[in-house]
C-alpha cells in the first residue's frame, strides 16, 4: 500500500517490485493517490481488520501512536546493521521503544533552491549565498520583469521558504531549539525578529497568483524563465527530468541561502503490521531485504531523485544535485529533520504551518505580530 | 381508560402512536444524542490519532481556545453567518415579491435562481475560485477589456477572503429562500390585497406594513434553515479557499475536520464540535423559546 502514483515515483517503486518478484515475492498493489489519502487508508484498513502486510507512511508521531497501540509490528529479519547504515537522527525517528517500527526508503531534501540559470544570467545576478544577497538579486530581477520567487502558494510550500529563511540566518541549533524543543526564549529571540523581517520582504517578490497554486506549477514557471527561482524539495527534480532539463544544468539547484551547510531531510518509509500467517510473514521478511538492499536503494532513489538513507552508497550514478547532498550530509552535523520528524503531536507541526501560512498571506501582520503570532499558535497545542 | 366491556388485551388510549414512534425515536436517540454524548466524552480525553480513554478534564478546551485559528474561524463565522442569512432572506425575499408579481415567463425565472441550489457546495466553490482568481477571472477579464488598474484580489487578500465565501453561499442558497419567500407569498388570502387596494395602500407599504408581519413564521423556517447551514459550511470553504489564505477564511466546520481527519488531534477536535454545538444552541434556543412562547399565547 502506497501513494507513488506519479511518473517518476512509481518508476521508482517498480524498482522495488521487480527485486521483490524476482526473489519470489507476492506483491499485491494497492495504490491510493496521495500522501495522507494513503496514510488514513492505510490506518482504515488495519482498524478494520485487514492490515496491508507492507505499507507506506512517514515518520513521525503518527507512526509512533501506531506503534505505541501495537498496530505496526517492529521490522522484522535482522536490523543489526541497520544502526551504521543510517543517519543517526533518521535512526531516532524510525524506533519506538528502542527498536525498528518502520524500514526508511529515502530521504528527501527540503531546503533546496532551484533557479533558471539563463534568467540569473541576464540578469547578471550570482546565485545567492545570503538572504541579503537574495533580496538583492530579487530587486534587480523584479526590475527586469522576472517573478523572482516562483512560489506555490500552499501552507506546507510557505514553510519551506519559511524554514529556508530561518536555518539561513538562524543557523542549525537554532533550527533545532524552534522545532526540536519548542523553545520559547528562542521564539521570543532578535534573531526570529529577524526572521520574520527578512521573510515579509519576500512577500513582495511572490506573484499574486500564488495562493493555492501547486509546487509542480511552481516548477513549470521556474522552466519556463518567468519566474527565477523556486524554494522546493528535491522532487522538483523529477519534474525538471521530465520536461527535458538536466538538473544542475539549465536549472540549477543550491542550497537556500545559509551560514552554516544543513539538509533538512524528509523521510518515507515502510512500516509492517502484525500477522498470524507464516506467507505474510516470510514476505515481510523478504521485503525488508530487498528494500534496503544496496543496489535498489541506489537505483529507486536515482529514479525518484532523492537520496539513499544507507550512507554506504558510492555516488557515482546520481545527478549533480544528489551527489551534493550525498557530500554534504557524510557530516553528521548538518543533518537536520522537517518539522513533523522531530516527533512533534500533528497538531502542533499543523499549527507551525498555520502561523507561517498566515503571517505569509496577511500584509497586514508586521513581523513582530507575526512572532507574537508564531509563537501563541505553535505553543497553544502543545 | 377504554370502555368496560372492550377486550382486556386493548392497548390503552395513545399507546399506537407512541409505540409507531419507537423507530424513530430510537434512532434518534442512537445517531444524535448517543454520538452528542460520545463525541463530549472524547472530548474530555487526550485521544490523539485513535480514541483513547485517558480523561484530562477541560484540557482540550483549555488548548481550543489557547489557539488562535480557532478564534479566527468563530469570528469568521459571525462575518459569513451573518452575511449569507442576512443576504440570502433580504435577496430571496425580494426575488419572491418580484417574482410574485407576475413577471413574464416566471418559470424560467424560478427555473434560474433555483439552479445553483443543484450543484454541490464543492463545484460552486471551484467556479468561484475561477471567476475570483486574479489571474483568470472577473479581474482579468475586465483588465483586457482596457481598465489597466482594475483590482478584484478578494480570494487571495486576507483581511476579504471570508467575504468571497459569502458572495459565493449566498448565490447558491438564494434559490432555496426564494422558494420558500414564494410559497409563503401564494399562501396569503388575495382578498388582503383587494382590501388594501381599496383603502388605496401603497404596495410597497403592504409589504411592509402587512404582508412581511404575515410570514413571520417563514422567516422564521428560513433563518433556522440558511442558519444550520452555514454552521456547518465545510465544503465550500474547502473548495473555494481552503481556509486561506493562511487560515484567514476558516471556519470551525473546517477546523475540527482537518484536525481530526489529518493532524491526529481527535480530542481536539471532538472539543471544537461540541464547542459549535454549544453554539447553534446558543443562537437557537432564544428564537425557539419566542416562538414556543408565542404558539401557546395564540
Amino acid at each position: 500500500m502506497h501513494w507513488l502514483t506519479s511518473g517518476g515515483e512509481s518508476a521508482a517503486l517498480e524498482v522495488v517490485r521487480d527485486a521483490f518478484t524476482a526473489r519470489g515475492g507476492d506483491w499485491r498493489d494497492a495504490p491510493v493517490p496521495g500522501g495522507s489519502a494513503a496514510r488514513s487508508a492505510a490506518i482504515n484498513r488495519i482498524l478494520g481488520g485487514k492490515p496491508p502486510g507492507v505499507f507506506l507512511f512517514s515518520l513521525g508521531s503518527q507512526l509512533d501512536e501506531l506503534a505505541g497501540e501495537e498496530l505496526v509490528a517492529p521490522v522484522p529479519g535482522d536490523v543489526a546493521e541497520w544502526e551504521s547504515a543510517l543517519p543517526p537522527i533518521i535512526a531516532k525517528a524510525s524506533r519506538h521503544d528502542g527498536r525498528f517500527v518502520a524500514a526508511p526508503m529515502n530521504i528527501h531534501g527540503e531546503n533546496w533552491m532551484f533557479y533558471n540559470a539563463a534568467v540569473l544570467r541576464n540578469a547578471g545576478v550570482e546565485v545567492p549565498r545570503t538572504w541579503p544577497e537574495f533580496l538583492a538579486a530579487a530587486e534587480r530581477l523584479k526590475a527586469m520583469g522576472k517573478i523572482p520567487i516562483a512560489l506555490g502558494g500552499q501552507p506546507w510550500q510557505e514553510r519551506i521558504l519559511f524554514n529556508a529563511v530561518l536555518l539561513g540566518i538562524g543557523g542549525r541549533d537554532f533550527y533545532t531549539r524552534i522545532y526540536g524543543q519548542l523553545d520559547r526564549e528562542a521564539m521570543r529571540s532578535e534573531t526570529m525578529l529577524e526572521i520574520f523581517r527578512t521573510v515579509a520582504k519576500l512577500r513582495d517578490h511572490v506573484d499574486e497568483g500564488s495562493p493555492g497554486r501547486r509546487w509542480n506549477q511552481a516548477t513549470s514557471m521556474l522552466m519556463r524563465g518567468e519566474a527565477a527561482f523556486q524554494f522546493m524539495g528535491d522532487w522538483a527534480k523529477g519534474d525538471i527530468t521530465a520536461a527535458g532539463f538536466q538538473p544542475g544544468e539549465e536549472i540549477g539547484c543550491a542550497f537556500a541561502p545559509a551560514e552554516e551547510l544543513a539538509y533538512i531531510m524528509v523521510v518515507d518509509a515502510w512500516a509492517f503490521t502484525r500477522s498470524r500467517d507464516p506467507a505474510v510473514d516470510a514476505g515481510q521478511r523478504l521485503f525488508v531485504e530487498v528494500a534496503m538492499d544496496k543496489q535498489v536503494q541506489a537505483e529507486l532513489n536515482r529514479r525518484k531523485g532523492s537520496i539513499p538513507v544507507r550512507a554506504d552508497i558510492p555516488v557515482e550514478g546520481f545527478d549533480p544535485c544528489s551527489r551534493h547532498a550525498m557530500e554534504v550530509i557524510r557530516d553528521p552535523a548538518t543533518h537536520l529533520v522537517s518539522t513533523g520528524l522531530f516527533g512533534l503531536p500533528g497538531g502542533v507541526s499543523g499549527a507551525i504551518d498555520d502561523a507561517i501560512s498566515h503571517f505569509w498571506n496577511d500584509r497586514r501582520l508586521t513581523p513582530e505580530e507575526g512572532q507574537a503570532l508564531f509563537e501563541s499558535t505553535v505553543l497553544a497545542f502543545n | 381508560m377504554g370502555h368496560p366491556n372492550a377486550p382486556r388485551w386493548r392497548l390503552p388510549r395513545g399507546a399506537a402512536p407512541a409505540l409507531a414512534l419507537v423507530p424513530a425515536t430510537a434512532i434518534t436517540f442512537v445517531c444524535f444524542y448517543l454520538f452528542i454524548g460520545w463525541t463530549f466524552a472524547i472530548s474530555l480525553t487526550g485521544s490523539r490519532l485513535l480514541p483513547s480513554w485517558d480523561f484530562v478534564g477541560l484540557e482540550q478546551y483549555r488548548r481550543l481556545f489557547a489557539s488562535t485559528r480557532w478564534w479566527v474561524a468563530m469570528e469568521n463565522l459571525v462575518v459569513y453567518g451573518g452575511l449569507f442569512v442576512g443576504g440570502c432572506i433580504l435577496l430571496g425575499y425580494l426575488l419572491a415579491i418580484l417574482i410574485d408579481r407576475g413577471v413574464r415567463a416566471e418559470g424560467v425565472f424560478r427555473t434560474v435562481f433555483m439552479l445553483p441550489l443543484s450543484m454541490s457546495f464543492i463545484v460552486t466553490g471551484i467556479i468561484w475560485q475561477w471567476m475570483l482568481n486574479p489571474g483568470l477571472g472577473i479581474q482579468q477579464a475586465v483588465r483586457g477589456l482596457g481598465w489597466e488598474e482594475f483590482a478584484f484580489n478578494w480570494l487571495v487578500r486576507a483581511d476579504r477572503s471570508i467575504y468571497t465565501v459569502a458572495i459565493a453561499g449566498i448565490w447558491q442558497q438564494v434559490g432555496l429562500s426564494m422558494a420558500l419567500f414564494l410559497a409563503g407569498l401564494r399562501g396569503i388570502d388575495p382578498n388582503i390585497w383587494k382590501a388594501t387596494r381599496v383603502d388605496g395602500i401603497p404596495t410597497w407599504r403592504v409589504y411592509w406594513d402587512i404582508i412581511t408581519p404575515m410570514l413571520r413564521a417563514t422567516f422564521f423556517t428560513t433563518t433556522i434553515l440558511l442558519f444550520s447551514l452555514a454552521v456547518k459550511s465545510f465544503d465550500l470553504v474547502v473548495a473555494l479557499t481552503g481556509g486561506g489564505p493562511g487560515f484567514s477564511s476558516d471556519l470551525p466546520a473546517r477546523f475540527v475536520m482537518e484536525h481530526i481527519l489529518t493532524r491526529q488531534e481527535l480530542g481536539l477536535g471532538a472539543a471544537g464540535a461540541f464547542m459549535m454545538l454549544c453554539t447553534i444552541a446558543a443562537a437557537v434556543a432564544p428564537y425557539l423559546y419566542l416562538q414556543i412562547r408565542q404558539g401557546r399565547n395564540a
